[in-house]
């Protein structure tokens, strides 16, 4: 084809589109002024809701709480409603998505810098790249109006800060316990282990006894590896493994990371986990414990409320502990802290002004609902109030006993470790679930991958 | 020789409607992509021009690329040489017995239109652990085969295999409704007229349905090979690639390279290599096809 | 014309030899009766499961049938799922692109196989290399370019792309159609003093209606379960389509399986529904457009 038809070409499809688009999006109700402002533009298919022109503003609000059963949709809606109600020139538009599919449309909207006004990233290094690209807001005067930040527990906003620069507030600060079904130990004749071999040994028993000994949903891969990096936070003799990995004081190939490997391996050896587990995602896996068909469950303490409303923890049945020693080393007071997702606010948002002020009532009503909906263990910010008198479960009240007794700890390898080399380490976890490897190997692969993706 | 002389522009308002859509939503994408497959990208920041460095990482250093472009062929490879096949059969066995065939050959086509979603969800409950209500293992297990029992997705060796098999089991009704009306289409006099000559029944079938068929066989097996170049949704309900990427096709290693471990450069220049791989199957296919078509007519 | 509507009957000689086997024909037809079972099964076992509690979703036997029917599932899918809107949505969707893959294909189809004209068979060429092309790889690109159309966050969004991936297969089933009619048919409508478009719109399009059905009925399936494009490109509530309501069930820390169940049965109903009413339609169509492929 020639060069001048090409030209022709694209002078036509041009005329084209922007035909079909008057006579598509046309009938809409408001004709948004340059309606690229990501999801907020006013759509134009449905028919008029808006009220008067002026300054009726939207603000688009990507979530990932997307269950209309779950108690954070209904907290979301309900402060959600209650500003609209306060502020009726502006209309809250929720985009709600599960994790996978938000975090697959956030990093589509930011290559092409079209941020929802409002979104949703993880701490630490995984919201490295977007701050990179200057995608957010600071939102360092914004936490500062209505004493928004002294909310929040002390030290968890770091995780969100770049440059002194506070890019979002999170939902969630959590740690790592093993939660345990208190009849099916007993039927096992095991106590709660305090050491890493005595865990071992709890397993091999209740296997024998026909009673599964663990669960984990594996499909999604960072559930093993947060476990994993429990050990290794024990095989260590404390936090800051990866840290001296990417400072290059040690390699993947040191005998802390090595040894987590062979006591991880112990673990699938005895049986721990159920079969087929790397076909479970993460909701399956946690399904099983929450049915009683499993003795032990090593998870973030975001997973309490769904327990502690669940069958098995009828009677009190469900207690928690901290995962023990490994080889005598390591400090069970030293947790796997698990900073929550939390919401940015897009740089480039239509209504910057109205947003942030949105976003700090939301945050500032955020730990009252949250403790009236039974749902306030595990968040970000301080409670006031007096959870056992609220009805908290005594599930509830032991998880809450052990952040009292958090010494430090490290963060999961994806808050920490670049994508690409998260991806080798996750899928090298995996396998250790399916097949038997050299823990030297599989750390030594890994050690190859960080080099490339430096 | 077509009769309809017209002038250039009535030639180019019939066609120019549909071909702008097609090139500006589908072809000017691709020539990014193809663009893209030069940068050192993560999709969001800054990027770096790297030439062809993407492509020598793939080929020589991706310890991930060459078991999943084996994995990719071994599904297009069952897809070619045993659904098709069997699609065929069970085309000719449906002209040849049954009288109201449309029933049928509708009920067979139901899994293509069902979702994924669907799809994986039912699968993923057949192949369980018996104890956890598995189909496959609590057959086995009742007829005193438990040695054979499986924990089919999570086995590196077999979960491949487990995933091809639904593959195959859910497009074989597409392949059976393609292969049925090209032999629906064969002209009833050429049987006539064999049957005549004394040829019927499956020798009929091999000297008239086979060769009468070869056109519309090509057309499914272009299907079958492009489609399973490019399936990756069943894998990602299913496995989702693992374990330890042990079911990683083509397609969902660029979906995780692209979209999971933000090398975006990277993950288009799989996809280059992926369409690449389509379009010389595809003359290739086509070749061997013309051959058989000139040695039968 | 006559010649179409007989080629898709059925080949009587053939049925009268095949009553004699009847050992064959018994083989035959556990062979298709067993390909029944499997096929239509999964469509049983998604009502069963549409109608059971998690706990028995989860840990129960696999034959078993629920101990009671949650038809609540149901209501819960309905209420929680915005149903209505996201199936009225979707339909809205679907229709539009199907209007549209059949009219920009067929235009373009026709003058690939009946116009005289030295690119048709490069265009034609052009058109099947899309087919080649994986739509998850286009998405980056897609989002670029509707941010500069600004039409992100609209139906548009969906139905364009839509089109576009389904007009490679489109074009490809109409110009086969096309080509193996005979040239007398706008041969008289030339001496009739008729223009091209007159001969499309009296002659080719009534003729055309069986591969029509065939492309409506594919598109119709690749549309209505499309997910990627859907969430990525849509963020109004108001605007999503059905397979975003599937997904909406699943959130990031609790999962109700009988609700998914049940949502996933109303919205598979409407494509079985067209797809059985139509199932005739489309074998008559396959064979006249795929003929000639």
């Amino acid at each position: 084809m020639t060069k001048r038809k090409m030209k022709w070409f694209g002078m036509a499809m041009t005329g084209v589109l922007a035909f079909s688009l008057s006579a598509c999006g046309g009938g809409g109700s408001t004709a948004n002024n340059a309606s690229d402002g990501g999801g907020t533009t006013d759509s134009g298919t449905a028919a008029g809701t808006t009220e008067p022109a002026a300054e009726n503003i939207t603000i688009t609000f990507q979530n990932i709480y997307p269950d209309a059963s779950d108690p954070k949709n209904q907290m979301m809606k309900k402060i959600v409603d209650q500003y609209e109600k306060d502020n009726p020139n502006v209309t809250i538009e929720l985009d709600s998505l599960n994790t996978d599919q938000q975090k697959l449309k956030l990093k589509t909207q930011a290559a092409s810098k079209e941020v929802p006004d409002i979104t949703v990233v993880n701490p630490a290094a995984q919201m490295q790249p977007f701050v990179d690209a200057d995608l957010f807001a600071p939102l360092n005067d914004m936490v500062e109006e209505n004493g928004l930040k002294d909310t929040f527990q002390s030290g968890i906003l770091d995780y969100y800060t770049f440059d002194n620069n506070l890019y979002a507030l999170p939902d969630g600060n959590n740690i790592g316990v093993v939660f345990y079904n208190k009849k099916l130990m007993e039927q096992g004749g095991v106590e709660v282990p305090t050491t890493f071999e005595e865990m071992i040994e709890a397993i091999k028993t209740l296997k024998s006894k026909g009673i599964q000994p663990m669960v984990l949903g594996e499909k999604d891969t960072w559930t093993g590896s947060f476990l994993f990096m429990n050990i290794l936070l024990r095989t260590n003799g404390g936090p800051g493994f990866l840290q001296d990995v990417l400072d290059g004081k040690k390699t993947f190939e040191d005998p802390a990371y090595v040894d987590a490997i062979t006591a991880f391996q112990q673990l699938v050896d005895a049986g721990a986990f159920q079969d087929g587990a790397t076909s479970f995602d993460y909701n399956a896996g946690e399904n099983l414990f929450k049915t009683g068909t499993a003795a032990m469950y090593y998870m973030g303490s975001w997973a309490t409320g769904g327990i502690e409303t669940a069958e098995v923890s009828k009677d009190g049945n469900v207690g928690v502990f901290q995962f023990p020693t490994v080889n005598g080393k390591g400090n069970p007071d030293e947790f796997m802290l698990a900073p929550g997702s939390a919401f940015a606010i897009s740089k480039d948002s239509k209504h910057l002004e109205e947003t942030k002020a949105f976003l700090n009532y939301f945050m500032l009503n955020f730990p009252k609902e949250a403790f009236e909906a039974k749902g306030a263990v595990g968040i970000a910010q301080n409670v006031d109030g007096d959870f056992k008198a609220a009805g908290y479960s005594e599930m509830a009240m032991n998880v809450l006993d052990l952040f009292k007794k958090v010494q430090g700890g490290d963060l999961a390898f994806d808050n920490t470790m670049n994508p690409a080399v998260t991806q080798v380490h996750l899928s090298g976890t995996q396998s250790l679930f399916v097949e038997k490897k050299d823990p030297a190997a599989v750390a030594k692969e890994l050690q190859t991958a960080y080099e490339e993706n430096k | 020789m077509n009769v309809l002389k017209v002038s250039r522009w009535t030639i180019a308002a019939f066609i120019l409607p549909c071909l702008i859509v097609y090139v500006g939503l589908v072809f000017i994408p691709i020539l990014v992509s193809l663009y893209s497959g030069l940068l050192d990208w993560n999709g969001i920041g800054q990027s770096t021009f790297v030439g062809l460095d993407n492509y020598v990482k793939m080929f020589t250093r991706d310890a991930v690329f060459w078991p999943a472009v084996r994995r990719t062929f071994t599904l297009a490879g069952f897809s070619m040489l045993v659904q098709v096949p069997i699609a065929l059969l069970v085309a000719v066995l449906i002209t040849r017995f049954v009288r109201r065939p449309n029933f049928l050959v509708s009920s067979y086509f139901l899994p293509v239109i069902l979702s994924v979603a669907i799809i994986g969800q039912l699968w993923k409950t057949i192949y369980n652990p018996a104890s956890m209500g598995g189909m496959i293992n609590q057959i086995l297990t009742s007829v005193g085969l438990e040695s054979w029992t499986h924990s089919w997705l999570t086995e590196p060796k077999i979960a491949i295999y487990a995933i091809i098999l639904v593959s195959l089991w859910q497009y074989l009704g597409y392949h059976i409704l393609i292969q049925f009306t090209g032999i629906q289409n064969i002209p009833s006099e050429i049987y006539e007229a064999a049957k005549i000559d004394g040829a019927d029944g499956f020798k009929a079938d091999r000297y008239i349905t086979l060769p009468m068929v070869l056109p519309i066989l090509k057309i499914s097996i272009v299907l079958s090979f492009i489609g399973s170049l490019q399936s990756f949704d069943l894998i990602m309900v299913m496995t989702g690639g693992g374990p330890a990427h042990a079911t990683e096709v083509l397609a969902s290693h660029m979906y995780n390279m692209s979209f999971l471990t933000m090398q975006y450069g990277y993950g288009s220049a799989i996809a280059n290599v992926l369409i690449t791989i389509c379009l010389i199957a595809t003359v290739l296919i086509n070749l061997l096809f013309n051959r058989l078509e000139k040695r039968y007519s | 014309m006559s010649q179409f509507a007989s080629s898709a009957g059925s080949k009587p000689a053939l049925k009268i030899l095949g009553r004699r086997f009847s050992f064959k024909t018994a083989i035959a037809f556990v062979l298709f009766g067993i390909l029944l079972l499997t096929q239509l099964y999964p469509l049983v076992w998604l009502l069963i499961y549409s109608l059971k509690t998690n706990e028995e979703i989860l840990s129960g036997s696999f034959f078993a049938l629920p101990a009671e029917w949650q038809w609540s599932n149901y209501q819960g899918a309905i209420e929680g799922g915005n149903y209505l809107r996201y199936l009225g949505n979707s339909l809205f969707v679907t229709a539009t692109t199907m209007a549209g893959v059949i009219l920009l294909a067929s235009l373009a189809a026709f003058a690939i196989a009946r116009f005289r004209w030295k690119y048709g068979q490069l265009v034609m060429l052009l058109f099947l290399l899309g087919m080649m092309i994986p739509m998850q790889g286009t998405l980056l690109p897609l989002m670029i370019i509707f941010k500069n159309l600004h039409i992100l966050n609209t139906h548009l969004a969906l139905i364009l792309p839509y089109m576009a991936f389904q007009m490679p297969i489109a074009v490809f089933i109409l110009s086969g159609f096309l080509r193996s009619i005979p040239h007398e048919i706008e041969e008289s409508a030339i001496m009739d003093g008729a223009g091209p478009f007159r001969i499309f719109r009296s002659v080719i399009l009534p003729v055309s209606i069986p591969p029509m059905m065939t492309v409506c009925i594919l598109t119709f399936i690749n549309v209505w379960n499309e997910y990627i494009l859907a969430a990525t490109f849509i963020s109004s509530e108001k605007l999503k389509t059905l397979p975003f309501g599937v997904y909406s069930f699943v959130s990031q820390y609790s999962v109700n399986y009988g609700a998914i169940g049940a949502f996933l049965v109303l919205a598979a109903l409407p494509v079985i529904l067209v797809y059985f009413l139509l199932a005739e339609k489309i074998t008559k169509g396959m064979v006249a457009g795929a003929v000639k492929g």
